[in-house]
């Protein structure tokens, strides 16, 4: 392979000699300069939000984890590791820690996964649309009251045990949201109800860009509809599956609403998860320095998670290309 | 139409200016009892104040201690008596001092120089009394009747005895409820008091432990009482329509509930009246637990006088008679009505018995073993067996053992 060259014409040089000028690159840093301030302008409201309502508070807290900060006294007084120390000596930590990665996990796994049975399974069905809607429906509403309509189902006398003992004819008194074995099963089916409608949606959207032409050839050449779908459609949802399991893990992780009112009457509520249990310490015992530890922790996981999700976006990224 | 525009938009910032002004300048008084809304706001009108609730308590917690935390004390709110007033409200230092407002109560006769004591903190007075109640058995006369039970228990022994009458008659003897999470230590409380007022009082500063006999006696004898059928569903959260509707014969309340049990159609006299839990043993002196509630104002709104006016009206004969009145609640103004028949009947039983008064176990224990206690008593009404008594007793001796060998 030769390099091929072109000689300027005399235009060209005379151009190229006038920029060259000192008068000419003058005036092109001048410019430079004031497209810099411009831009700096207008970037100014978002890094002036970010550093003020966003980083500072961060770090803040991360300092806060490090005081003896309690009930108004302590702010002044270095602590140390003790809080860190603290945490991981204590036996509520672990479980609240054991908690919140049943509740990711769940919350994760189940909208995923019956959404994207939903996303699949609804296209082409007589009123899809409002099939749709009517799944997308609970997101609109406010949590907390989400939380309070579902307390109620699990009643002792409530909805839920009425109906099976409709279905059964014997009677039944089960304690949905105060016992051990049930309480997170339950306050999961509720996040699944509220939140499986958004997921559909995510993935609808991923379905819709997916090419048609691959699924075409991949028929013509006599695949079966699970073949094309784990074989052509999943490759090529991977991308959106990506960013979906990441919004959900980081709800879940930040989830407290829902734990918080679903698990009123059951002792062990301080514990359903780590937000749970941070809120707890902070505002209801007023240890507010080891209250910011625990949201350091809860944040460090979080940005880990994310990290691992973003390495992962990029070889989905690299396989889709 | 320009100059009507221009006009409109002037008009439009006008109102909106002086509906601004017209909300920085009211008084708020937050608090955390939504169901005395009504009633707080019926004293508003006469005192000049405008309540506002936040519930449940945990959130109301939430949010005093954050706005303590961050300069911003509400104006005029309420809180709890006892240890979590003192360290939690008066160790701030954001909370005024009353001592010159007491003084002129306390001169004009409308309240005892006593009644200043839960609020008392190093000699000041930091509050006013909200309420002033005491721990009763509500109990329903008609249920009672029907089960053939003539009159009130004097001792322990009548009242299980009258609980086997009722439970034969069909009827449940006693409403149980974990409302809201924090019912937990109502029996607890209670039946300690009827054992041993001593070995109580000594939970509140770590001289007695949860492994005293006498606590693992209170679980035993709570126990009993649930394995004999005495108790309603504890899962239940609605304590006042059980207890209206039938649902039990007895109720371990405040008789600040006179209200809101008039309210769901009970009759006082008729379909309810109370009784003092009676002592286990005769030798036990006579004494109930007590809850006085805290009215109190920041610092800076002891400045404004149109906060220290409403503070003023409030524990006025004017102010506590529509309290009185609305709320069926005493707050120790000895010049208002009587709310109700129940708290004359009380109050004489307490002149008569010489009774004395125990602070609520919320109120009496550290702030900082509240919570995880307080969940520890309701994880036994949920499963009320002596194996759980006992994990419960352990980790409530660890909690308390711990704070005690810290803060001694």
């Amino acid at each position: 392979m030769t390099l091929q060259t072109t000689a300027l014409s005399e235009d060209d040089t005379a151009i190229i000699a006038r920029l060259k000028r000192p008068s000419f690159a003058g005036i092109d840093r001048v410019q430079r300069r004031r497209q810099f301030w411009i831009a700096m302008l207008f970037l100014a409201p978002a890094v002036i939000l970010t550093t003020f309502v966003l980083l500072a508070p961060i770090l803040f807290n991360v300092w806060l984890s490090f005081t003896k900060w309690k009930k108004f006294t302590g702010l002044d007084q270095f602590a140390g590791l003790a809080n860190y120390t603290n945490l991981l000596n204590n036996p509520q930590f672990g479980e609240a820690s054991t908690n919140a990665v049943i509740w990711v996990t769940a919350s994760l796994v189940l909208p995923v996964g019956l959404g994207l049975i939903f996303a699949l399974s609804l296209r082409g069905l007589p009123f899809e649309n409002t099939l749709k809607t009517i799944i997308f429906l609970p997101r609109v509403i406010a949590p907390t009251s989400i939380g309070v309509i579902w307390f109620y189902v699990y009643a002792p006398k409530g909805l839920l045990n009425a109906g099976i003992e409709a279905v059964s004819g014997a009677p039944v008194d089960i304690g949905w949201l105060y016992q051990d074995n049930t309480i997170m099963a339950s306050i999961v089916v509720t996040y699944l109800w509220q939140n499986v409608g958004l997921v559909m949606v995510l993935l609808l959207l991923g379905l819709a860009a997916i090419p048609k032409d691959p699924i075409e050839a991949a028929r013509m050449d006599g695949a079966t509809p699970w073949q094309v779908f784990v074989h052509i459609v999943l490759p090529l949802l991977l991308p959106t599956l990506l960013v979906v399991s990441m919004l959900s893990i980081i709800a879940g992780f930040g989830a407290f609403d829902l734990l918080w009112v679903m698990g009123l009457g059951y002792p062990g509520r301080r514990t359903l998860s780590l937000s749970v249990y941070m809120y707890f310490e902070g505002f209801s015992k007023g240890s507010w320095a080891y209250a910011a530890a625990i949201a350091v922790v809860l944040g460090a996981i979080t940005l880990v998670v994310t990290w691992a999700q973003a390495w992962l976006q990029v070889r989905a990224d690299g396989l889709k290309g | 139409m320009k100059t009507l525009l221009s006009r409109a938009i002037f008009g439009a910032c006008l109102g909106a200016m002086s509906a601004i002004t017209a909300i920085a300048d009211e008084v708020i008084l937050t608090h955390d009892k939504a169901f005395y809304s009504t009633f707080l706001q019926a004293v508003g009108d006469v005192c000049g104040f405008k309540e506002q609730a936040y519930t449940p308590p945990e959130q109301f917690k939430a949010f005093v201690q954050s706005s303590i935390a961050s300069g911003q004390t509400p104006e005029m709110f309420t809180w709890w008596s006892g240890a979590t007033f003192r360290d939690e409200m008066v160790a701030t230092g954001q909370i005024a001092q009353l001592d010159d407002l007491w003084a002129e109560l306390i001169a004009n006769g409308s309240f005892t120089a006593a009644s200043a004591d839960p609020f008392t903190v190093d000699g000041h007075k930091y509050a006013l009394p909200l309420a002033f109640n005491k721990w009763v058995m509500f109990y329903n006369p008609t249920l009672f009747a029907k089960a053939g039970i003539t009159g009130e228990p004097k001792t322990w022994d009548e009242m299980m005895a009258d609980a086997d009458t009722l439970k034969a008659a069909g009827i449940t003897p006693f409403v149980a409820t974990n409302q809201d999470g924090w019912r937990g230590f109502i029996w607890f409380e209670e039946i300690m008091i009827r054992l041993s007022p001593e070995k109580y009082l000594g939970l509140f500063d770590g001289t007695t432990s949860y492994s005293d006999p006498v606590v693992h006696q209170a679980f035993q004898m709570w126990s009993d009482m649930y394995a004999k059928g005495y108790f309603s569903d504890p899962r239940s959260n609605q304590e006042v329509v059980d207890f209206a509707g039938g649902g039990g014969a007895m109720n371990l309340m405040g008789d600040w509930a006179v209200g809101l049990l008039t309210q769901a159609g009970m009759e006082v006299g008729k379909t309810l009246d109370a009784f003092v839990v009676p002592n286990v043993s005769a030798d036990t002196p006579a004494g109930m637990i007590y809850e006085a509630s805290p009215l109190m104002i920041s610092v800076e709104a002891a400045k404004n006088p149109a906060v220290m006016d409403a503070m003023r009206c409030w524990a006025s004969d004017e102010g506590a008679t529509v309290w009185a009145n609305t709320s069926g609640l005493f707050m120790g103004n000895l010049n208002a009505p009587a709310p109700n028949a129940i708290v004359p009947k009380i109050n004489k039983f307490s002149i008569d018995n010489n009774a004395a008064l125990y602070s609520r176990w919320w109120e009496g224990v550290p702030a900082d073993l509240q919570g995880d206690s307080v969940a520890a008593f309701a994880s036994f009404m949920l499963n009320p067996t002596m194996e759980q008594a006992d994990k419960v007793i352990a980790q409530v001796t660890g909690l308390h053992d711990a704070y005690w060998a810290e803060h001694k």
